[in-house]
């Protein structure tokens, strides 16, 4: 990766992070509603199902298991039940590198999608949400 | 080569200023080939060029098996897959660990550390490695121990002192670049491949020199022909029952626009070389994404054996085992050679056995395909390979590309682990057969859509693994297989995938270890005459040496690599919910992480 794009890089990042915090007061107040509308365990709004796309693309089962119950990687059933909001967006745009956990803030889907990762993980931490392929709930 | 074949041979060969060259030539080689001939040594990693893994040694036999204890143990300090196995040269071992890769210099007396060596490398390679950080080992010649760390950074080191000789780095792990194979020497050469074929890299292998680490040739698996080294006229491929010339652009016209900047084809197996023909021999992996609809045509040369000429990179020739692979059926396992009668005939073969479940036997001097068949009778993705074109006919139900993205192919045997992965056989010139530890594990494959950033995964699939059904329920078989008529002699069934190497010995005992962590020990009817648990499951290759008169036997015990990793994966398949006990909970019942050396000898009478 060439300077020239870090540097693109990390002013995208702090583009995003200044979103983040300049909402922030607005998401806290609605962090009681669940991030995510599921029906039959399997059918989910147009958000989460982008969120299940991006973890599928990343490739995130390599590490955290095909049902996020953990493998080589922690269990996010159970990291989504103790990390707040901001926190999981910062360890999965920023990564845990000396943990083996990458930041993904070199993926524009994974950027593009981090509200939408977040409620598809927080539904399936949740239990609402079943492992394995969603498919979108009929509007 | 000995003082008096190379007499022979310059005699024999050779003539006026040729001899000379050639003279010049044999001065520069490495000691490694010599010290592979004394079975005390175990001076490469499957023990010598052909990758037999065999020894001559015979104090351990198949009557006195059942008596052998633990000699000694040491522990690498390192959690993570384990694979490889231990260098041993005259009085001391070289031992490596995965990620961070350390390197020890064990005297074999007393076991103490001589020396020990560990570099320093940045950690976002780990995740790149994602999902484990496993090692095959270190490789010995003229007094150096080389190392090929995860980073791409490959290391001569002191043999005696461990002190850095050189280095130089051969990928960027910015780009998905890993490396986790066992760099191999050759005459008077350092071969090293490249992993990240799930990111999107370019697979190619590179020459050394052994005493400056200087690249002397670097020969890609797709490309342009000057990249891929290649002779549009004279690099031969099976075609039509017969050998022909590859052609002007073997490889770009069968990708779609400049797809095979991203073709993936790396080359993380075990190498072998013929010193007669000069030739070096490898296997290429996937190509990349493992959405077959988005990247058009064989793929060519993803997949592929490999046969060399060591001196300029030449490629002589070539096969493509699955073209326009929807499977993941990487071609990198273990190229054997091995000197046998095939059909009756005598030849000079090489011996695969592919990921796809096919073992191929192949004349390695012409390139030609001898024999294919099926060394799991569940492999279903293919009925056969046609024998007049090489390809193999593929099932259409199983076809992950005409069932399209988005639609899950189920059952599809084996999976994407292979019916072998790296895990590499061992022949025994003494039966003639080849030992095999084998996958016994089927998948359902769903591809979709993906999109290319540098750096991050490019798989484009959804897997889900389980134990071929109606079969004897367990993920793993230990084979004999006659290679000269491509027929099953025996399988012993295994609770799990034996991702272990083989070793076969004069002594007429086969080993090999187990998920669960056992040390086995077979006759050469499979028949099991001793086993030992030992401390992590088994992911590393059986070596054996001798010191001081005395017959040891090691291996590296670690859970993890893609065996620990892909059972887990069928941990639960997606669609039907949760509640199936998949491989890897079973796999939890009998070990966790933890690497250890564990060796084992006779008792003292």
């Amino acid at each position: 990766m060439s300077t020239c794009m870090k540097a693109t890089l990390s002013v995208a990042m702090a583009a995003a992070f200044l979103v983040v915090s300049s909402f922030a007061p607005a998401l806290a107040q609605a962090a009681d509603a669940a991030p995510y509308q599921v029906s039959g365990g399997n059918k989910v709004d147009a958000h989460t199902l982008s969120g299940w796309r991006t973890w599928r693309a990343l490739a995130c089962e390599r590490c955290h298991g095909a049902a996020q119950e953990g493998m080589v990687g922690p269990s996010l059933v159970n990291s989504l039940k103790v990390l707040s909001k901001d926190q999981f967006k910062d360890t999965v745009l920023k990564g845990r590198i000396d943990k083996g956990m990458p930041n993904f803030d070199g993926s524009k889907m994974v950027v593009d999608n981090i509200d939408n990762l977040y409620a598809y993980l927080k539904g399936r931490s949740d239990g609402a949400i079943q492992p394995g392929r969603l498919q979108e709930m009929d509007k | 080569m000995s003082f008096q074949s190379r007499l022979t041979c310059l005699a024999g060969c050779l003539a006026g200023s040729l001899a000379l060259i050639a003279g010049a030539a044999f001065a520069a080689d490495s000691d490694t080939a010599k010290l592979t001939k004394d079975p005390k040594n175990w001076a490469m990693q499957a023990g010598n060029l052909n990758n037999h893994r065999y020894s001559e040694l015979k104090q351990i036999t198949s009557k006195n098996a059942k008596n052998l204890t633990v000699a000694w143990t040491f522990s690498t300090g390192v959690l993570r897959g384990h694979e490889g196995g231990p260098l041993v040269i005259g009085d001391t071992m070289y031992l490596h660990s995965p990620f961070p890769n350390k390197v020890f210099a064990i005297a074999l007396e007393d076991q103490s550390i001589r020396w020990k060596y560990e570099p320093k490398q940045d950690p976002t390679v780990i995740p790149v490695m994602c999902c484990d950080t496993v090692n095959r080992g270190l490789a010995y010649a003229n007094g150096k121990i080389f190392l090929q760390q995860a980073d791409t950074t490959l290391v001569a080191l002191d043999a005696k002192t461990g002190n850095e000789l050189w280095k130089v780095k051969v990928g960027d792990p910015k780009l998905g670049e890993t490396t986790t194979n066992t760099p191999h020497v050759f005459k008077d050469k350092i071969l090293t491949g490249i992993s990240g074929g799930e990111f999107g890299v370019r697979g190619r292998i590179t020459a050394h020199d052994i005493n400056t680490g200087k690249v002397l040739w670097k020969a890609y698996s797709t490309g342009p022909d000057n990249e891929l080294i290649v002779d549009p006229n004279k690099t031969m491929t099976w075609t039509d029952g017969k050998m022909a010339p590859i052609g002007a652009n073997s490889s770009l016209k069968t990708w779609q626009g400049d797809q095979w900047k991203l073709g993936g084809g790396t080359t993380w197996g075990w190498y072998s070389y013929d010193p007669d023909l000069n030739t070096v021999y490898y296997g290429t992996g996937n190509p990349s994404t493992w959405n077959p609809r988005q990247r058009p045509g064989d793929n060519k040369w993803s997949m592929t054996i490999f046969a060399r000429d060591l001196d300029t990179g030449m490629a002589k020739w070539v096969y493509q085992m699955t073209p326009h692979d929807e499977w993941d059926y990487d071609g990198v396992n273990e190229m054997i050679l091995a000197d046998i009668k095939v059909k009756g005939k005598p030849r000079k073969a090489l011996v695969h056995f592919d990921r796809n479940g096919f073992a191929y036997t192949m004349d390695r001097v012409s390139g030609e395909l001898l024999v294919a068949e099926k060394y799991d009778p569940v492999v279903n993705w293919a009925t056969h390979i046609d024998m007049k074109s090489g390809r193999p006919q593929v099932v259409a139900k199983y076809s992950t590309d005409k069932n399209g993205p988005d639609v899950n192919t189920k059952g599809v045997c084996p999976s994407a682990l292979g019916t072998k992965d790296q895990q590499p056989a061992s022949y025994s010139p003494r039966t003639g057969l080849f030992y095999v530890p084998t996958n016994h594990v089927c998948m359902d494959y769903e591809p979709f859509q993906i999109e290319y950033t540098a750096g991050q995964p490019y798989v484009g699939s959804t897997l889900s693994m389980y134990a071929a059904p109606n079969s004897h329920g367990g993920m793993g078989n230990f084979i004999a297989w006659d290679a000269g008529t491509g027929k099953m002699v025996w399988s012993k069934p295994e609770r799990f995938s034996v991702w272990s190497g083989a070793l076969s010995t004069a002594g007429d005992v086969v080993f090999y270890g187990t998920l669960e962590g056992y040390l086995k020990a077979v006759d050469l009817n499979g028949k099991e005459l001793w086993k030992f648990k030992t401390p992590s499951g088994i992911i590393g290759n059986v070596t054996t040496w001798e010191y001081k008169g005395k017959q040891y036997v090691g291996v590296l015990s670690g859970i993890g690599g893609w065996a620990g990793i892909g059972l887990a994966a069928g941990l639960t398949k997606g669609n039907e919910g949760l509640g199936a006990v998949g491989g890897y909970k079973d796999l939890a019942k009998y070990t966790e992480l933890g690497g250890v050396l564990t060796v084992f000898a006779l008792p003292d009478r």
